[in-house]
């Protein structure tokens, strides 16, 4: 399951538009990482609660709603690291260049499906709020999980396009100097 | 087949309600079109997605066809859900399917985007405990118990104890814990979960009276309905009318008969509630029906008249 | 063949190729399902299907507890918890030929009950480890070798983030499957005690003995112990005897780490920043896996494969056993090329179909089955056995992720060496897989036990 730390690549923590980005989303997870706190503490209280026999009304559908956000938010930091999965077998012998190349076509995809998600997922919102689909329990409505989720999307495709910035710059002939 | 359709739902192949009710059901409206519909039936959603996007699915024509609980869409069916009101459901599953067809005009426009097949319910929540019998509301005082929808919430907190919402696998270790002491559920989910080893007691008013019920529906996409030609159209109605309503309602009777059986052979405690008993629960419940007129008037939705609907119609129908 | 059919095969045989030419394997799955859905049902389908996948995916309950996991993991080895852990263990062990590679391993052990995840143990416990290692003069291939097969118990021991996804997958209780890894992976630690003894039984001069303790330091350093007593006690104890669920289960273990690591004034801002954002990095990449295994499922269930393959394994009439080391050779090679969860993702949709059709149906009871165990005993144990060959995949060439992970602490030893020094313990994991497979009781006896 992809490197443990994700060390930022070359040229991520300098100026520019990769790093205002890379400090973007670092900051974006970071709030994410607070929320899946948040969530835990609520999850804390619920156990606290339950022991005196008076569970906290819509923890799950709480923590459902939480960690969802909280994961989108988690998607761009992915992104800008380097840190989805790749399988490394048949290219680990390849040149720098191909390797670029194919990590463009990887930023490539990144930046598609992005834009294809923001633009599905705002049509999912607008859905959710005309048919008023809320929760079981505490009747949150679900679009508001979706207005942070699309800011988290936005990010991710502003990641992707960075890191296509990035592979095209080391593809170009004059190599790799960054901005 | 000229006419073919993908039923999605969640539960899997070998659940009841798919051998017993929607392979059957598939199968008349095959029949009624002289062989030209085909029904494809994809359990445990296969088709991707989880059990709440089943009702966009069929909106969005992503699947033809669904069956799905109203209760994992809470917000989107208020009208139907008068239904699962206890008091307003007693005991007669048959009778409250064929008083949803009835009314269906006056619910049929929270359908957005879907053709109503037909609408049904189980055969009632009862009260299932690990190690306390319950006989008045008073017994309930302080339990923790699993509630299946937002109205079985209200139900439980009106009887005094504290609702916990719980996925349906979580409950067998749940109650064997004492995380719960005990479940709002009905009887027919005793065998595939094997309840009667986790509870001592299974109660229910006289005349099997429960308390309250959950709406499920079968729906088609309204775009795909439309573009049916009427005789395709009358194949599906043919299927779903009054006679196939009232076995639903004998289908999940059956199924709810074969786990209380299966809760007494194995040595547990059948408790049913006296008259006075069970006058007892029902006034401890009455709140619940008043919380419920309140809370869609929001919507502006004249929840009283509804309620006296369904009654009426609810009775109109009863064989008990 | 369908059109249906031909496509779906089309679209695995694309799927290898992408993922061959490095295309992340989230967004290989995402491309290969999206496209193929679109050819098979249009792409009206497939834009619709969007609106609220992604969202539903990612508010699953039962997936809540695996960022948590990992947060707690990633916690954890900033807190001083891997060195008590080490310290108490090599007082235990170290005094032995080859005992500061079992304090290793015992101490891999005891960081995995708390941590989710292979890598986070694997190069936590490296960091603590090796120093203490190289001062005793081991060999590099033991050195290296113990620790990149010792994260492997992060895994192998609850909590365990790829066993919480294949019960997802298969609808299995997650708690039975906590209660079904805890023996085979006792027996893990085992079997490694056993190779290193072995090992330096053939070769004593790769790992000689450390210091004896004096009685100070004994007592001391198994004091240490206490803490992760404590919290696997509470959280992994509190699962097993129900008293609550794990994601709350979770959320205890995030917090008594927290605690833990604030009370040992080790855990400041920094700190907690570097583990939130490594949790980030981890979770992401996992549920954006999970949104593509979900795609590929669409566009799987639409092509029919799934369903064809599992009739035509039936129909082939091969004996179940036979079927079932077929599958775990499989998964064994695929290690070799692809991550656990990736492969648990994309395989177990496959196989456990085919499993099931072979031992006679989903309510299958004991009596006639084709493995003489019910389905939902299979279920079990074929979890933990796809659970441990997955694993192997981390410690195998090319890729092994674990010893990539040991070879970056280690930069002087080659890697061949590492991946030499890790050849016994591979060998020790497959007598373990085959004593699993051969008396299922020691993974189904447990669960029976408890429940
Ligand atoms: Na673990
Ligand atoms: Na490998």
């Amino acid at each position: 399951m992809g490197s443990p730390v994700a060390a930022p690549r070359e040229g991520q923590d300098g100026t520019g538009f990769t790093g205002a980005v890379t400090r973007i989303v670092t900051f974006w997870a970071l709030l994410g990482g607070a929320l899946l706190l948040i969530v835990v503490a609520l999850n804390m209280a619920s156990v606290i609660a339950g022991i005196f026999g008076a569970p906290l009304p819509g923890d799950f559908e709480l923590t459902e709603m939480g960690v969802a956000v909280a994961a989108f938010a988690f998607l761009p930091y992915c992104q800008i690291t380097g840190a989805n999965v790749t399988a490394d077998i048949f290219t680990s012998g390849a040149s720098p260049r191909v390797i670029a190349f194919l990590s463009l076509i990887g930023a490539l995809v990144a930046l598609a499906f992005s834009a294809l998600l923001i633009w599905r997922m705002y049509a999912g919102l607008l859905d959710q709020k005309a048919y008023d689909y809320t929760t079981a329990i505490l009747q949150v409505p679900h679009w508001w999980a979706f207005v942070p989720i699309l800011a988290s999307l936005g990010l991710l495709a502003l990641s992707a396009l960075a890191s296509l910035m990035q592979e095209a710059r080391r593809l170009s002939p004059e190599g790799k100097t960054d901005e | 087949a000229e006419y073919e359709f993908k039923l999605h739902h969640f539960l899997s192949a070998n659940s009841p309600a798919q051998t017993k009710m929607l392979e059957p059901w598939a199968k008349a409206v095959e029949e009624a079109s002289g062989g030209k519909v085909h029904i494809e039936i994809y359990p445990s959603m296969t088709l991707g997605g989880r059990p709440p996007e089943l009702v966009s699915q069929a909106r969005d024509g992503v699947v033809d066809l669904i069956w799905t609980v109203n209760g994992y869409t809470p917000g989107l069916f208020p009208r139907t859900e008068v239904f699962e009101l206890p008091t307003v459901y007693r005991n007669d599953p048959a009778a409250t399917n064929l008083a949803m067809a009835d009314l269906l005009p006056d619910l049929a426009g929270e359908y957005k985007g879907l053709e109503v097949m037909f609408l049904h319910v189980h055969a009632g929540q009862g009260i299932q405990m690990r190690d306390s019998a319950v006989h008045m509301p008073a017994d309930l005082m302080g339990k923790k118990i699993r509630v299946p929808t937002r109205t079985g919430a209200w139900v439980i907190e009106a009887l005094g104890a504290a609702p916990v919402a719980m996925p349906v696998p979580e409950l067998p270790p749940a109650l064997q814990k004492g995380v719960v002491d005990g479940a709002f559920i009905p009887w027919e989910i005793i065998p595939p979960l094997k309840i009667q080893d986790q509870t001592e007691y299974q109660i229910e008013g006289k005349d099997e009276t429960r308390f309250g019920t959950t709406t499920f529906q079968v729906s088609m996409n309204k775009g795909r309905w439309d573009g049916l030609p009427p005789e395709i159209q009358d194949a599906f109605r043919a299927a779903s009318g009054p006679d196939w309503l009232a076995e639903v309602g004998a289908i999940w009777r059956a199924s709810d008969d074969f786990g209380i059986k299966l809760a007494v052979e194995s040595g547990n405690t059948h408790i049913v509630l006296t008259e006075e008993e069970t006058a007892a629960f029902e006034e401890a419940m009455q709140p619940v029906v008043d919380r419920w007129v309140d809370e869609v008037k929001g919507k502006g939705i004249d929840g009283a008249g509804l309620v006296e609907k369904a009654r009426a119609a609810t009775k109109a129908h009863a064989t008990r | 063949m369908s059109d249906a059919l031909s496509l779906g095969l089309g679209g695995l045989v694309a799927l290898i190729l992408l993922i061959g030419l490095r295309l992340p394997i989230a967004y290989a799955m995402i491309l290969v399902g999206g496209i193929g859905t679109v050819l098979i049902s249009g792409p009206a389908l497939v834009l619709s299907q969007l609106k609220t996948l992604a969202y539903g995916q990612f508010s699953i309950y039962d997936l809540s507890v695996v960022p948590m996991f990992v947060l707690m993991g990633a916690i954890a080895s900033k807190t001083g918890l891997s060195q008590a852990l080490f310290r108490a263990a090599n007082a235990w062990l170290g005094w032995l030929p080859g005992g500061t590679a079992m304090a290793a391993i015992a101490g891999c052990a005891g960081f995995g009950a708390v941590c989710g995840s292979s890598l986070a143990t694997a190069s936590t416990m490296g960091k603590v480890a090796l120093p203490e290692l190289r001062r005793y003069n081991y060999s590099g291939a033991l050195a290296t070798g113990t620790l990149a097969a010792g994260g492997v118990l992060g895994i192998l021991i609850p909590p365990s983030v790829v066993l919480i996804i294949y019960a997802i997958i298969v609808e299995a209780n997650i708690v039975t499957m906590f209660m079904a890894a805890f023996l085979p992976g006792a027996l893990a630690v085992i079997l490694f005690l056993l190779t290193i003894a072995a090992y330096v039984a053939i070769r004593p001069e790769a790992g000689p003995k450390g210091g004896t303790p004096d009685r100070a330091e004994f007592t001391a350093a198994t004091l240490g112990m206490i803490p992760v007593l404590i919290i696997f006690g509470l959280v992994i104890g509190g699962i097993y005897l129900g008293f609550f669920n794990p994601t709350p289960a979770a959320a205890v273990g995030v917090f008594l780490v927290l605690a833990f690591g604030i009370v040992q004034r080790r855990l400041g801002l920094p700190a907690l920043r570097e583990a939130l954002l490594e949790t980030a990095a981890t979770s992401g990449m996992i549920y954006l896996i999970l949104l593509g295994a979900e795609m590929l499922k669409i566009f799987m269930s639409r092509s029919g494969l799934p369903q064809e393959t599992a009739a035509w394994v039936v129909q082939s009439g091969l004996a179940p056993m036979l079927v079932l080391i077929l599958l775990l050779v499989a998964l064994i090679l695929l290690g070799c090329l692809m991550d656990s969860l990736s492969m648990i993702l994309l395989v177990v949709p496959f196989f456990w179909p085919v499993l099931v059709e072979v031992n006679g149906g989903l309510y299958q009871g004991a009596e006639g089955a084709g493995f003489g165990m019910s389905t939902e005993d299979l279920k079990i144990w074929f979890g933990i056995l796809a659970l441990i060959v997955v694993e192997l995949g981390l410690i195998t060439p090319p890729v092994g992720m674990n010893v990539f992970v040991i070879s970056s602490l280690a930069k002087d030893v080659p890697m061949a060496q590492t991946f030499r020094g890790v050849a016994p313990f591979f060998a020790a994991e497959i007598l373990r897989v085959v004593l699993l497979v051969a008396f299922p009781i020691l993974i189904l006896g447990l669960p029976r036990l408890l429940s």
